[in-house]
């Protein structure tokens, strides 16, 4: 038994399930199945076919994959749209046929002929755009239409021209450079194919007009709603498309210096092959470079391939029709699935055993017995405010909250009756602290680091730290900031829970109980942010220590209180506090006598404890079973500790009903005052303690305060 | 081969066996809070097994027999028996039997022991519930031979099916077994053709008994909850107790031998992943995701290991009506009811109290 709990314990440890969903959470994922299917394509070619990987083999190749997947990607750049270009084939052949008719007949120069072209065959595209994306004229027959008539075209000059073109030929160095050198040996198509594609991939993923475009394929309707000109976009993707059609052409003119009434002929097939094969969705909005580049090649090896293999004039086709719908059917089973399969394989538990809990029973004599201290709480702003998850109080007694809808709520003194909004920042505002010159400052789920001046207006501190190198979801932004404290020297340290989950999730990190979480630190003086600490278990509540020279956090999911010392002889080492507690802990903050207060969110409950130690029994309840349904931390009731540096605690406040002040994650003491707050709570609560020092506040014991009283 | 290699597919996409699915409380069951806000409640510390004799209600409340008026006024103890009464059941000649720990007591209405009834030699632990028939013998009903009454959980748990139907005449004390290998019956009824109805509690139905034993069918299957004791209605069907919700987390942990295992060996029984007479009493009860209170309020449809319902089941077993307290309420884990006075009467094991419903005069 010990032994194959051992052997959990290794295998949760050493194999990271997580990765898992996080990579199936990634766009790039979509690229798996046409990579995959790349690579058994060059297996199986590669085997078959001999020289397959000699250097002249794979020079002609790329050569070819030049014009190719220019095709490919202007295909591409139609589809994402929503839209088909049919006409791809024919204006890659007006695109070669106008080449060398400027070249031999009019005897341009390279310089001259080539933009004259690509500007050419961007018209075809243009007009393809103003009937598709202005006139909206169907996709698919208006291109069916420039298909035949720019075809047309072409066969009527061929016949009035070809003789003439035929007679003559063109020479320069350029122009031999592009039909058969490159540089460094790697062919001049393949060289512009890489330029167009990074250019591409840019403007695609990280530029204002790729983003539209996806936008507009994604769905037409939404985009129009949100202002985006679909029109236009519409009518420059076609362009756009064109023009590489163009560029294609003169690539292709420069390969062969020929002109055909077969040239470019059933192109449109197999660039729309490649677009499809390669995961770009037929319906618009999902599509890339890469996955354009991807089918490209799969296809152009698959169609040589077929052709080098010798086989019969029609197998060519049939392979490329079979891969085709092949292509259709994992796309359509992939869209449809992926979303479901993420969302079962998403939550990935670990193994944590935690130590039995102190006993709270009533009689049981320890400091954490059942009692009814906060059975009598006065109840403040009663659904005034919704999820108030930390309460602070200034020097002039006013009481400030977050609430759910992302204000900052203050009360006025003495009664607390009258409320008004602070100051609003949005997203989920959680844990909050005063700084030196009274700012308040608030981790802000969701959002990040904000600071309130005291003139109202609302910064932002930060939303962002260093990213990790091996992690895969981007850990650099925050995701859920959830309590800090300011260091004597103005250095904030504040807490992620966790960076796998957004705010409204958090309690789902508790069925991980993994190291989901860190401690961040920001330096007002540099602007940096760095990462202090990783890998803790939703950590929480920061609260700098009396002697400021180290920094006091709970660990929720395991029950534990941390020590980081960030100044001193020890700075920069972690040690334990307190463990073994029977709740989650939450906020920390100081006490009046130089103790500190502890939220206890949430209790433990037996059940969940030996299922901690059963991760796959947890991952399997994660997919089997509705969310509502889960086993749960006890978040319904909570109590209140008190302990001091060495780890002791002194009391516990509890309320056993949990009627009158349902759950509590925060408290302060404030001038013989403990002031309560709770994420699930639509109320603040206060309660008077006995024998408290009730000149004490919070900001003047961090800060020095009014009465030049400066803890110690 | 194909069957083993059709049950590992099936649990790991979670599918046929595998699949985790509760039935939805809909149509007739669909909840209300009839139960829980009726007015009439009587305070009664285990409240159990409600019979009716000529001289009012009668139900038990651990070792005590009490007595109820059913046109409601006050109720009173009038026998003290050894040991926790586990079911009671009353002859159409007024003889009154109840299983307390090992045997069974026959007493008349008033409480005084009936001469010359007996239960044999018989070792009667782990009595579920008990009925006459018409001819005078005594149907039992044995939830577990294997876990005692108040190890229910555990059986269930285990996957117990080591219950049993026993036929005592009380007259000459002769037992014999009349079925056996049923998994938890919880209650007993007689259909008007002289078939026995029985709850199999653990697997959520109810059965038909023909008079030799065999089981001539299922009458009603995948019931929402665990069905207890079945009595008659007026309009000739009957009222079926259910006395704690089945959900999804449950039907996942019967599923897991492993944890269930571990779950049994180390955590107190209240707290285990198991329905329950009653919830919400500690913090270390098992929680579920919806039951986490949103500003303060518990939604009445939180998933839940205890509740409260009666559905009124017609001659042909399809339910016509229920009465709910749903998650959060107290009259929890009912484990029997009774239709007397135009009246439901119910006994709330789980929550203490005896609760009668005014019951709308004939259809709704």
């Amino acid at each position: 038994m010990a032994s194959a709990s051992n052997l959990t314990k290794l295998r949760y440890r050493f194999i990271p399930d997580h990765v898992i969903g996080e990579i199936l959470s990634k766009k790039w994922i979509d690229n798996a199945i046409p990579f995959l299917v790349l690579l058994c394509v060059i297996a199986v070619f590669g085997t078959l076919i001999p020289n397959f990987f000699s250097a002249s083999n794979l020079s002609i190749t790329s050569r070819q994959l030049g014009e190719f997947a220019l095709v490919g990607i202007a295909m591409m750049v139609v589809i994402v749209v929503g839209g088909i270009d049919l006409s791809v084939g024919s204006n890659f052949a007006l695109g070669n046929f106008m080449t060398l008719a400027l070249l031999n007949l009019a005897g341009w120069s390279v310089w001259a002929a080539v933009p004259a072209v690509i500007l050419i065959c961007g018209s075809v595209g243009l007009l393809n755009g103003v009937l598709v994306g202005y006139l909206r004229l169907r996709a698919f027959l208006t291109t069916l239409v420039t298909l035949i008539i720019v075809r047309a075209i072409v066969d009527m000059l061929l016949l009035k021209y070809a003789q003439a073109m035929s007679m003559s030929f063109y020479q320069s160095d350029l122009w031999d450079l592009m039909g058969l050198g490159g540089f460094f040996g790697i062919p001049f198509s393949f060289c512009v194919l890489v330029v167009v594609a990074i250019v591409g991939h840019v403007l695609l993923t990280r530029s204002r007009p790729g983003w539209r475009l996806m936008a507009i394929g994604g769905s037409r309707r939404s985009a129009h709603n949100i202002g985006l000109s679909v029109r236009g976009t519409v009518c420059a993707a076609y362009t756009i498309s064109g023009m590489l059609c163009g560029l294609a052409g003169v690539l292709y003119a420069a390969r062969l210096s020929g002109a055909g009434t077969d040239t470019g002929m059933g192109l449109e097939i197999s660039a729309l092959t490649a677009a499809v094969l390669g995961g770009n969705s037929l319906g618009g909005g999902r599509g890339s470079i890469v996955k354009a580049l991807i089918g490209a090649v799969i296809v152009l090896i698959m169609t040589n391939g077929v052709l080098r293999l010798g086989l019969n004039s029609g197998s060519g086709p049939m392979v490329l029709g079979l891969t085709l719908i092949f292509a259709v059917f994992v796309d359509v089973r992939w869209l449809k699935n992926r979303d479901k399969l993420l969302n079962k394989v998403y939550v990935s538990p670990t193994y944590i055993e935690l130590p039995e809990p102190v006993a709270t029973s009533a009689s049981s004599g320890t400091a954490f017995a059942l009692n009814d201290r906060l059975k009598h709480v006065e109840i403040i702003g009663l659904a005034a405010v919704e999820s108030p998850e930390d309460v602070i109080l200034d020097e002039d007694d006013y009481l400030y909250c977050g609430t759910r809808h992302g204000d900052i709520v203050r009360f006025a003194p003495p009664d607390y009756t009258s409320h008004e909004v602070y100051a609003h920042i949005g997203g989920s505002p959680l844990g909050m602290s005063w700084d030196r010159d009274k700012n308040l400052v608030v981790c802000v789920g969701g959002m990040g680091l904000y600071k309130i001046d005291r003139n109202r207006n609302v910064t932002k501190v930060t939303d962002e730290t260093n990213r990790s190198k091996l992690s895969i979801v981007d850990d650099s932004r925050l995701r859920l900031a959830d309590d800090l404290d300011i260091a004597p020297d103005g250095r904030i340290f504040f807490s992620e829970a966790t960076i796998r989950y957004e705010m409204h999730d958090w309690p789902v990190d508790a069925l991980e109980s993994r190291g989901n979480g860190r401690i961040i630190c920001h330096d007002p003086k540099t602007g940096k942010t760095h990462t202090a600490l990783r890998n803790l278990i939703f950590p929480n509540g920061v609260c700098t220590a009396h002697d400021g020279q180290s920094i006091l956090f709970a660990e929720s999911w395991a029950c534990r209180i941390n020590r980081y010392y960030i100044s001193g002889p020890k700075a920069g080492t972690l040690e334990r506090v307190l463990d073994r507690l029977p709740g989650y802990p939450d906020n920390i903050n100081r006490a009046s006598d130089g103790t500190y207060w502890a939220a206890i969110m949430g209790m433990r409950s037996p059940a969940l404890d030996v299922a901690l130690r059963m991760p796959g029994f947890r991952k399997r309840m994660a997919r089997r079973i509705a969310p509502d349904q889960w086993l749960y931390p006890n978040l319904n009731i909570g109590c209140v500790i008190r302990f001091n540096d060495k780890g002791e605690v002194l009391e516990s406040l509890w309320d056993q009903g949990a009627e009158n002040h349902p759950m509590i994650t925060s408290m302060r003491e404030h001038k013989g005052y403990l002031y309560l707050g709770g994420i699930t709570n639509n109320r603040i609560g206060r309660i008077r303690l006995e024998g408290r020092n009730e000149a004490w506040s919070g900001y003047s014991n961090y800060w020095g305060g009014r009465d030049g009283e400066r803890a110690a | 081969m194909a069957n083993a290699l059709r049950n590992f597919v099936d649990r790991f996409l979670g599918r046929g066996e595998a699949a985790v699915t509760v039935p939805p409380l809909d149509g007739a069951l669909k909840p209300n809070s009839l139960l829980e806000d009726a007015a009439f409640g009587l305070r009664v510390p285990a409240a159990d097994n409600l019979v009716a004799t000529g001289e009012g209600l009668v139900y038990s409340s651990g070792a005590d027999l009490h007595r109820q008026p059913p046109c409601g006024g006050p109720g009173m103890a009038f026998r003290t028996l050894g040991a926790p009464v586990s079911a009671l059941a009353v002859s159409s000649a007024g003889i009154l039997a109840a299983a307390t720990g090992r045997t069974i007591v026959f007493t008349d209405t008033a409480g005084r022991d009936a001469a010359g009834l007996s239960a044999g030699n018989h070792d009667w632990t782990g009595i579920t519930a008990m009925d006459f028939a018409h001819d005078g013998t005594l149907f039992v009903a044995i939830g577990s031979s294997k876990n005692a009454l108040d190890e229910w959980q555990r059986d269930l748990l285990d996957g117990g099916q080591t219950g049993s139907i026993w036929r005592l005449d009380p007259a000459t004390g002769r037992v014999d077994r009349f079925a056996e290998r049923l998994a938890y019956p919880n209650g007993i009824a007689f259909a008007p053709d002289g078939n026995i109805i029985v709850s199999e509690a653990w697997q959520k139905r109810l059965v038909q008994l023909t008079p030799t034993g065999r089981i001539a069918g299922q009458v009603i299957e995948d019931l929402p909850g665990y069905p207890a004791r079945i009595s008659r209605s007026a309009r000739g069907g009957y009222w079926l107790s259910i006395f704690a919700p089945r959900s999804q987390l449950i039907e996942f942990v019967l599923r897991e031998p492993a944890y269930r295992r571990a779950m049994m060996a180390e955590v107190e029984k209240e707290f285990w992943i198991a329905p329950a007479l009653r919830s919400g009493y500690s913090f270390r009860e098992p929680m579920q995701g919806g039951a986490l209170k949103q500003m303060g309020i518990l939604k009445p449809w939180a998933p839940t290991r205890s509740y409260g319902l009666v559905v009124e089941l017609s001659a042909d077993f399809v339910p016509l009506r229920s009465f709910h307290s749903r998650a959060g309420g107290r009259r929890h884990g009912i484990t029997s009811a009774l239709e007397a006075g135009g009246k439901l009467w119910a006994t709330a094991k789980g929550g203490d109290e005896l609760v009668a419903v005014a019951l709308p005069a004939e259809g709704k």
